[in-house]
């Protein structure tokens, strides 16, 4: 069962939202999320829309992985929308009303914007982790907040760590499965009782996986101490972020789709 | 010639802290050592788990610093803070684990780690990196990320992160111990290829037939080298390896058993086309015909007491990852009888013992164990597990009490055994697998290594199974600790008639104990016979990419040359009798 769980959904490509570099991906995403809070109405929605469905045809990943990155926050898209519609109150006769709610034609509409907001958010942020794998992801971070270095961040310090985990994860996902199937051959029940009975029988399982980690740490910090690893100070890459013309193009790509909303949101 | 490595009277103590940081006491590990390694050496360092061996190959690229004596590198002293760095990249380490020196998700991410620690300009690191991947033969798998590999292309890729380095020497600590009969092979090629394009290689190891292929071979014992020469020096002093625990090659076991019996013949032959051919020299009769043995095993009535019939297994049922590890298998195994499974990685082996107590459902066939279906409506699946017990490989990975009592008694009490019972169950059980009493009440996380595969195993053996499945039980163990762990198990089977099942990819394990072997090719039963039989077969078990043992090969080699001592030949006990009576005929 724990074989299904993958980390993350970067789908390898070589479209031109792929070869990006991920500084200018997470920036651009971060104006696109910008972008959608600056939209006042369906017009400037519309252009997000058209904005967010043109980079889609770009990077090449399918319909059906959009609606895939919906599923898990639908709860929260229905949630926002029918409370939109139930509290958002408008002069004159509500279009229906019943015992103590009453919908307005403004709550319709308030609630398929927001609606339209969030789905947007969710798929133009889901296009980052698409089509830059984790590990980019984690040098990208890296890269932009080195300046917090000058405070004492520990930057470098963080992204190793993103990065040891990311590199484990699969790891540990395979030996948690080991040692239960070893359990349950000593007769271990861990799928039956209450959740207090339940939560007893994890621990023949937690415990080794704890110990044989801090054994792997350990092992590990040696073996990076034997490859002369010394902190971030005058370290180097193999692979360098480098900022190309299409990232360049990019940006005033999406710097104008904010300029048109914002011209939209005072025309309107 | 010139020295990379110089040892000179190396001492080494753990220090041990009571909770306010006071020193307590000390062991000494290390008690001067002295030791050249000359460049473009291959040196091969043996010796018992605890012998001191790890701790001496820490202080040669200053992991360790020594607490009195001193190691230069390159003339450097490795404990210099200054020229730390230097010394790393010099003499560069890899370890047993496989998955715990690998930090990066991309292997050429990986690889190119020491570089971007030294400092190394991006043009520079892609160019070594690619040269690495490509002197171990991983150049095609750069992108792919670790998780994905086989341990012995793990073990390469970390060969690789080593040599991006362009170290002069590298120190390998059990490298192959993790891996299987193909990834040993592997990395053992790789090894010996960088140490005839001029790298100093130091391993580590317990395989006596990795030692054979060293330039020379040093033997430490409690913390001091007992022995130094060349391997066939080393090896033909029998004795004094045994006294350390140690094993020899089978031929050189041969050879110096027939000198005990009075033939003349030399002791320090390694390979078996070397033994034979001091064999061949001797006079010899050709072997008398043996009356073939009447066919005891099937004719007996002794019931099954684990059968599969038509046994499929499919993974991931349904996607594009569908794949069949078990196809349409039909085995019966008797009562208690000693059975020995092998078959490489991926031949659906693990995936059939998985099957016998249940922890697998068959995608279609039937499993039955003492007579009954386990999937048959209202049949209770648990009670399976007890009746057919079964032990993982790294067994000790699952202890988690706080006291080997308490988790000898898991089992058991899962079982629903009364305190009485458990009590009785866990001091027997104990006692099978060689634990002293006062190790009961001890944690099971304080014990060596091998004390605590044997703490796991009898956690299984406590909860007395029918049929007991031991995958790999000696795996990753010293000569000494496999022999005793294997020679409890025997014990056990001898004195309480239990199935024993015994998973392995050392022939030369099974043979030694095992009544019939169950072969697993490609998910297909290749045959179930009994020893004998299989043997018969052994050039087919060749193609089939099994090894065979050195002894097995020794009597191929004298049978090709008309020296006939039978084609039953896997002990080297029964090489020497067959011997024996043909040339003293």
């Amino acid at each position: 069962m724990l074989n299904d769980i993958t980390i993350g959904q970067f789908f390898p490509g070589k479209s031109v939202i792929h070869r990006m570099d991920s500084r200018f991906k997470i920036v651009l995403v971060t104006v696109f999320v910008v972008i959608l809070f600056v939209a006042q109405n369906f017009w400037g929605l519309g252009i997000a829309c058209a904005f967010i469905t043109m980079v889609y045809a770009a990077s090449g990943i399918s319909f059906r992985m959009i609606l895939k990155s919906l599923k898990p926050v639908l709860p929260i898209i229905i949630f926002t929308a029918v409370l939109n519609l139930i509290f958002v109150k408008d002069e004159g006769d509500p279009l229906v009303a019943f015992w103590v709610i009453s919908i307005y034609w403004k709550g319709i509409q308030t609630s398929i914007f927001m609606m339209l907001r969030i789905v947007f958010l969710i798929i133009g942020m889901s296009l980052l982790t698409y089509t830059t794998s984790p590990i980019v992801l984690t040098d990208a971070l890296e890269s932009l907040f080195s300046p917090l270095k000058k405070i004492h961040f520990p930057v470098h310090e963080l992204a190793m760590m993103m990065t040891i985990a990311l590199r484990f994860i699969p790891t540990l996902i395979e030996e948690t499965n080991k040692i239960m199937m070893a359990q349950k051959a000593r007769g271990a029940s861990l799928d039956t009782g209450g959740i207090i009975k339940r939560a007893k029988a994890m621990t023949p399982i937690l415990i080794p996986l704890f110990v044989n980690s801090f054994k792997r740490a350990n092992e590990l910090a040696t073996a990076m101490e034997c490859r002369c690893y010394k902190g971030g100070e005058g370290r180097t890459k193999l692979r360098v972020l480098k900022a190309t013309k299409l990232d360049f193009f990019a940006t005033a790509l999406t710097l104008c789709v904010l300029g048109m909303v914002i011209v939209n949101n005072i025309v309107f | 010639m010139e020295n990379i490595i110089e040892v000179k009277k190396l001492e080494f103590e753990y220090k041990t802290y009571d909770d306010d940081g006071n020193v307590t006491g000390a062991n000494k590990v290390l008690k001067g050592i002295d030791l050249e390694v000359p460049k473009g050496q291959f040196l091969a360092v043996l010796g018992h788990n605890g012998c001191g061996k790890s701790t001496l190959a820490k202080h040669f690229n200053g992991i360790l610093t020594a607490t009195s004596g001193q190691v230069l590198v390159n003339g450097i002293d490795a404990s210099d803070e200054e020229r730390i760095f230097d010394i790393r990249q010099n003499v560069g380490m890899v370890f047993q684990n496989p998955d715990n020196q690998l930090v990066a998700t991309v292997v050429e991410e990986d690889v190119a780690f020491a570089l971007e620690n030294l400092g190394v300009q991006t043009e520079e690191i892609r160019r070594r990196v690619d040269d690495a991947l490509r002197a171990v033969n991983m150049y095609d798998y750069r992108e792919h990320s670790p998780h994905q590999l086989s341990g012995g292309q793990k073990q390469r890729v970390a060969i690789a992160g080593v040599l991006a380095m362009r170290p002069d020497c590298i120190v390998l600590d059990e490298p192959t111990a993790m891996l299987d009969p193909r990834g040993r092979s592997e990395v053992m090629h790789t090894i010996k290829m960088l140490n005839e394009q001029g790298v100093t290689i130091i391993l580590i190891t317990h395989y006596m037939d990795e030692a054979v292929q060293a330039h020379r071979v040093i033997v430490m014992d409690d913390g001091v080298i007992v022995m130094d020469g060349t391997p066939k020096e080393v090896f033909a002093q029998v004795d004094e390896l045994k006294a350390h625990s140690l094993d020899v090659p089978q031929v050189t076991e041969l050879m110096y058993g027939l000198r005990k019996h009075g033939i003349d013949v030399p002791v320090n032959t390694l390979t078996e086309e070397e033994c034979a051919e001091e064999l061949l020299k001797l006079p010899h009769v050709k072997l008398r015909e043996t009356a073939k043995k009447a066919d005891r095993a099937d004719n007996d009535s002794t019931p099954y007491i684990a059968e599969v019939r038509n046994l499929t297994y499919k993974y991931s049922v349904g996607t594009p990852f569908e794949a069949t590890a078990v196809d349409n298998v039909n085995v019966s195994i008797k009562k208690g009888q000693f059975v020995g499974v092998i078959g490489h990685t991926g031949s659906g082996k693990s995936t059939l013992i998985q099957h016998l107590n249940g922890l697998l459902k068959p995608t279609s066939g039937e499993v039955i164990i003492a007579g009954k279906n386990i999937w048959e409506k209202g049949a209770d699946i648990r009670a399976v597990r007890f009746l057919a017990g079964l032990v993982f490989q790294y067994a000790e990975y699952q202890l988690f009490e706080e006291t080997v009592y308490k988790d000898i008694a898991f089992g058991p009490k899962n079982m629903g055994l009364s305190e009485e019972e458990t009590d009785k169950a866990v001091r027997e059980a104990a006692k099978t697998m060689g634990l002293p009493d006062e190790l009961l009440e001890r944690s099971p996380f304080d014990l060596s290594g091998g004390q605590k595969r044997r703490v796991a195993l009898a956690g299984v053996i406590a909860m007395k199974p029918e049929v007991l499945i031991l995958d790999e039980p000696a795996a990753g163990l010293d000569p000494k600790g496999r022999d005793t762990v294997l020679d409890e198990i025997s014990e056990y089977h001898k004195n309480s008639g239990t199935t024993i099942l015994l998973v392995s990819h050392s022939m030369e394990d099974i043979v030694k104990y095992a009544e019939k072997i169950l072969v697993m090719n490609h998910g297909r039963l290749f045959c179930y016979e009994d020893t004998d039989t299989v043997f018969s077969r052994t050039k087919e078990l060749q193609q089939i990419g099994l090894g065979i043992p050195q002894i097995s090969r020794l009597s191929h080699i004298l049978a090709d040359n008309d020296m006939d001592i039978g084609k039953d030949i896997y002990t080297v006990e029964r090489a020497k009798e067959r011997i024996l009576e043909i040339i003293n005929a």
